[in-house]
């Protein structure tokens, strides 16, 4: 029976294009004009009511419908009443129709309303005095909105309400599921977002419940996101619950650093203290969304902090101190050496403020030795041209595109949100995916096309018959990790990639505005630093061996104590004390990321900035301001005193580092190919692996993550739990 | 109270127009003879000032609170913890955010900040930068992000060729 559908469809399609052409020629779907409450509004064919409704500036209730999910129409808050029809509808599912009259406000759409919210607190329990959502619980607002005074359930044999055991889904989310009221958006949000496709109901009616049906961890890099959804306080934060109400704390809006997507979110702070995390809207980045470490890692902000200058003393022990002694002892030093000994080397959570303070500083000094940890090949065109490190199709442009080829990584765990825009646009746009690394679980299916490097080569010099798929696509993609890039033959794996990149682009006659090669990094400052003209990679310093290696927040292990001279010094500027400030001399206590006014440049060349939430902890100041006051004791002044002049500074550099909330488009792309074609390097035998390649490895990727209790509770928790 | 009011007109400038409507809604309820002295008074008292006149040196805001202080203009964002949308769709004004700390006597924060309490509301950005300016704060602008409204469909569960069907619940 079911195969008849499609001829059916099929012959309905042609009477309806039929129909369509006869009465109009244009090709532009028509708007339907709706009323709502007696005001017309345009809207496109195929909105439902409630969409209808919020163009018209009325916001419906509702509890099952989301922006970002499938519609399911089963929480029946969003009932309306419509002109001639006898009964309401449940304006979420429903297809508006031309010239249909909707009341959002009537007698009928009221008593709706109250009854569906009677039905939904006949069962809710009268937690929300010891509830963590309480102050912010969809259920209780619209109940006071929207819901009766009085209810006629009044229990009077005592039966007591629906009680349902809470389920142990992990240690980032607390399941409290007497509350639920099956709303079903976790659901929705773990098979169609997540692609983990773990929750479900079971059972039906009074019996129904939310849950794994035999315990099992929720085990997804983007799991806390059902606590945002959840409109009751059924799913709540586990690392926060109970610390605040939401009225107690301040909301400012910053820009995440845990990886180099650079999602939008919102700190929540009480008394000097991030007390959680949560995302903001920015279709181009993170649309709603953001990943655990985003959101859970914050209490890593708490632990391990450095929060007061430390000297090596004669015993070669840390030793407590002021800002005036370890200032005075690296401006000593740092006179003493001939300028071109000292090399400068930035992490990954480093700002653009603090990468451009150093850098002029050390110029000044008469360095050229300023290196990123991450590495990134730096022959042909290198770094020169911004199109070959950038993602330049940009995040929102997965959309677009109709097939990705994935090279050398695993986005899931380097950059979850664009893993998770894949998965959208994988669902709901066709898309095609193809990779090229180790077959890793990437939560929809692909091409996988072998793990080896000779692949590459093949597809580049068009012999591999995915070389004609990627020439036919019409909007392709080519995405490379930066891990694939840090190997020894990283060159060559550029190359290969830029050169299928370059082809794809000419043969798939894509236009100029279509861009094909992507770059993927993992770490927030990479970009920002390469725009600022930082060598990438170590290679330099080990090469010329420093007097004075200055570290700034460099705690990945680039460098380790024995690849330096004995004599070397070397001065740790950073939040946490983790590898870097190991191997100090001094150490300089600097501010997290949510702890100044800082510029973050995500991988695609979108400058955000993050926003002093919480002063730095004791003695800890903003990072610039560090190197600006040293550049003082030196005697060579930087010439700014405020973030204005720095920003200043960053703009006679690189305007698009100050051009928030813009990604500056690259170029060239042509020309960086015909440069890495004269690179020499061959292409070796190993095969691609990500860096990160299960759930246990996306915790813990940076300081931050690994000061952070909950990160280790997770890491333990993926272990362990079925 | 038309006395307070007249002295709180003429010593703190600063104090946003809705206290000031607020308080001589008071006014009037308690006693409508007295408000009407205030109106009169009002009246002839007004002095009109340029649009664009600076005014913080006679705000009474301290020095080191105008000098010092960067604002961010902004249209707030949804709460993702919640669907509603009530009240995002109007600019608002913070100062940088300076030093909290929980006050050891009732565990709630507190701050040295006069200025941190202050939210301003504005309906559109103009309104915000020329308050701002006149005030001697140096202010920048957010635009706020724009989401588009992509037409859904509930038939989408049940497509049999594409991967939006949904098998579960």
């Amino acid at each position: 029976m079911l195969r008849l559908w499609p001829l059916a469809r099929n012959c309905k399609a042609t009477k309806a294009l039929a129909s369509l052409a006869r009465c109009s020629s244009t090709g532009a779907p028509a708007k339907v004009e709706v009323f709502v409450d007696d005001k017309p509004v345009q809207v496109e064919p195929g909105t439902t009511i409630l969409q209808a409704c919020a163009e018209a500036g009325v916001e419906i209730p509702r509890f099952c419908y989301h922006e970002r999910l499938s519609i399911a129409g089963n929480c029946r808050m969003c009932l309306v009443e419509v002109e001639k029809s006898p009964k309401p509808i449940a304006s979420c599912a429903m297809p508006v129709m031309k010239g249909m009259k909707i009341k959002t406000d009537s007698e009928m759409t009221r008593k709706a309303r109250e009854g569906v919210m009677e039905f939904l607190l006949m069962n809710h329990p009268l937690d929300c005095p010891i509830c963590d959502q309480g102050g912010e619980c969809d259920l209780q607002d619209q109940s006071m909105a929207f819901g009766s005074d009085r209810s006629r359930f009044t229990d009077m044999e005592h039966g007591g309400k629906r009680a349902v055991e809470d389920k142990n889904i992990g240690p980032l989310i607390k399941t409290i599921m007497t509350r639920c009221i099956h709303c079903t958006r976790c659901i929705r949000f773990a098979s169609e977002v997540a692609g983990v496709d773990d929750l479900g109901t079971t059972g039906r009616g009074g019996d129904m419940q939310v849950g794994t049906y035999v315990e099992k961890m929720f085990k997804s890099e983007l799991s806390g996101n059902i606590i945002d959804l959840c409109p009751v306080g059924a799913l709540t934060a586990k690392p926060s619950a109970f610390t605040a109400r939401p009225w107690e704390t301040r909301r400012i809006d910053s820009v995440d650093v845990m990886d180099a997507l650079g999602s939008n979110i919102v700190v929540n702070t009480r008394t000097n203290e991030v007390l959680r995390i949560l995302p903001r809207t920015n279709d181009a980045v993170n649309e709603e969304w953001i990943s655990d470490a985003t959101r859970f890692a914050y209490d890593g902000l708490k632990r391990q902090r450095l929060t007061a200058p430390f000297v090596r003393n004669a015993a070669g022990q840390l030793e407590q101190t002021d800002w005036e002694t370890a200032l005075v002892k690296v401006a000593q030093k740092l006179v003493q050496v001939p300028g071109e000994k000292v090399a400068g080397v930035a992490g990954g959570l480093v700002d653009a403020e603090a990468l451009v303070a150093l850098k002029d500083y050390l110029n000044k000094l008469g360095s050229e030795a300023l290196c990123t940890e991450e590495i990134f090949p730096m022959d042909g065109a290198g770094t020169d041209l911004r199109s070959n490190y950038l993602l330049n199709t940009g995040i929102q442009g997965v959309e677009r595109a109709d097939l990705i080829l994935l090279v050398g990584t695993n986005p899931r765990f380097e950059a979850p949100l664009f893993n998770a825009r894949i998965r959208k646009s994988w669902i709901n746009n066709e898309l095609t995916v193809a990779v090229v690394g180790t077959r890793v679980d990437l939560t929809y299916d692909y091409d996988h096309l072998g793990d080896s490097t000779k692949i590459l080569a093949d597809i580049a010099a068009g012999k591999h018959p995915f070389a004609q798929t990627l020439g036919k696509a019409k909007n392709p993609m080519v995405v490379v990790g930066s891990a694939a890039l840090q190997r020894k033959d990283g060159a060559a794996i550029h190359r290969a990639v830029a050169t299928m990149a370059q082809n794809a682009r000419v043969q798939s006659g894509c236009g100029d505005d279509w861009k094909v090669l992507n770059v993927l990094h993992r770490v927030a400052s990479q970009v920002a630093a390469l725009d600022l003209g930082y060598k990438a990679g170590v290679e330099y310093i080990r090469n010329n061996p420093p007097s004075v290696l200055y570290m700034l927040g460099a705690d990945e292990g680039a460098l380790t104590r024995d690849q330096l001279p004995k004599d070397c010094f070397v001065i740790y500027q950073g939040h946490h004390g983790d590898r870097g400030a190991a191997m100090a001399d001094v150490i300089l206590p600097g501010a997290a990321y949510t702890e100044k006014d800082a510029t973050y440049v995500n991988t695609e060349g979108r400058a955000q900035y993050t926003k002093t939430a919480v002063t730095p902890p004791m003695l800890a100041r903003e990072d610039w301001k560090i190197i600006r006051a040293l550049s003082e004791m030196t005697g060579n002044a930087l010439p700014y005193d405020r973030i204005q002049d720095v920003r200043d500074r960053l703009y006679d550099v690189s305007p698009n580092l100050v051009q928030y909330g813009a990604a500056e488009d690259a170029n060239y792309f042509k020309q960086a190919q015909e440069l890495a074609a004269g690179i020499s390097g061959k292409l070796e035998e190993k095969p691609l692996t990500p860096s990160l390649l299960n759930l246990k490895d996306f915790y813990m990727t940076n300081s931050i993550g690994r000061a952070s209790q909950t990160m280790a509770k997770c890491v333990k928790a993926v272990q362990e739990m079925p | 109270m038309a006395t307070v009011c007249r002295l709180l007109r003429n010593k703190c400038n600063f104090l946003s127009k809705n206290v000031m409507r607020a308080m001589s809604n008071e006014t009037r309820v308690i006693d409508p003879h007295e408000e009407k002295i205030v109106e009169s008074h009002t009246e002839r008292d007004t002095i009109i000032v340029d649009r664009n006149e600076v005014l913080a040196s006679i705000t009474g805001v301290p020095e080191e609170h105008i000098k010092t202080r960067r604002v961010r203009i902004y249209m707030p964002a949804r709460n993702s913890m919640q669907s509603g949308s009530f009240g995002l769709n109007r600019w608002r004004m913070d100062f940088d955010t300076r030093e909290r700390w929980e006050n050891p006597l009732m565990g709630w924060q507190s701050s040295g900040d006069p200025l941190s309490n202050m939210h301003l509301e504005f309906k559109n950005r103009e309104d915000a930068v020329d308050f701002c300016e006149r005030n001697g704060w140096e202010c920048y602008v957010d635009e706020p992000i724009k989401t588009t409204i992509k037409p859904k469909s509930y038939g989408a569960n049940f497509s049999w060729n594409k991967k939006t069907r949904v098998s579960t619940k």
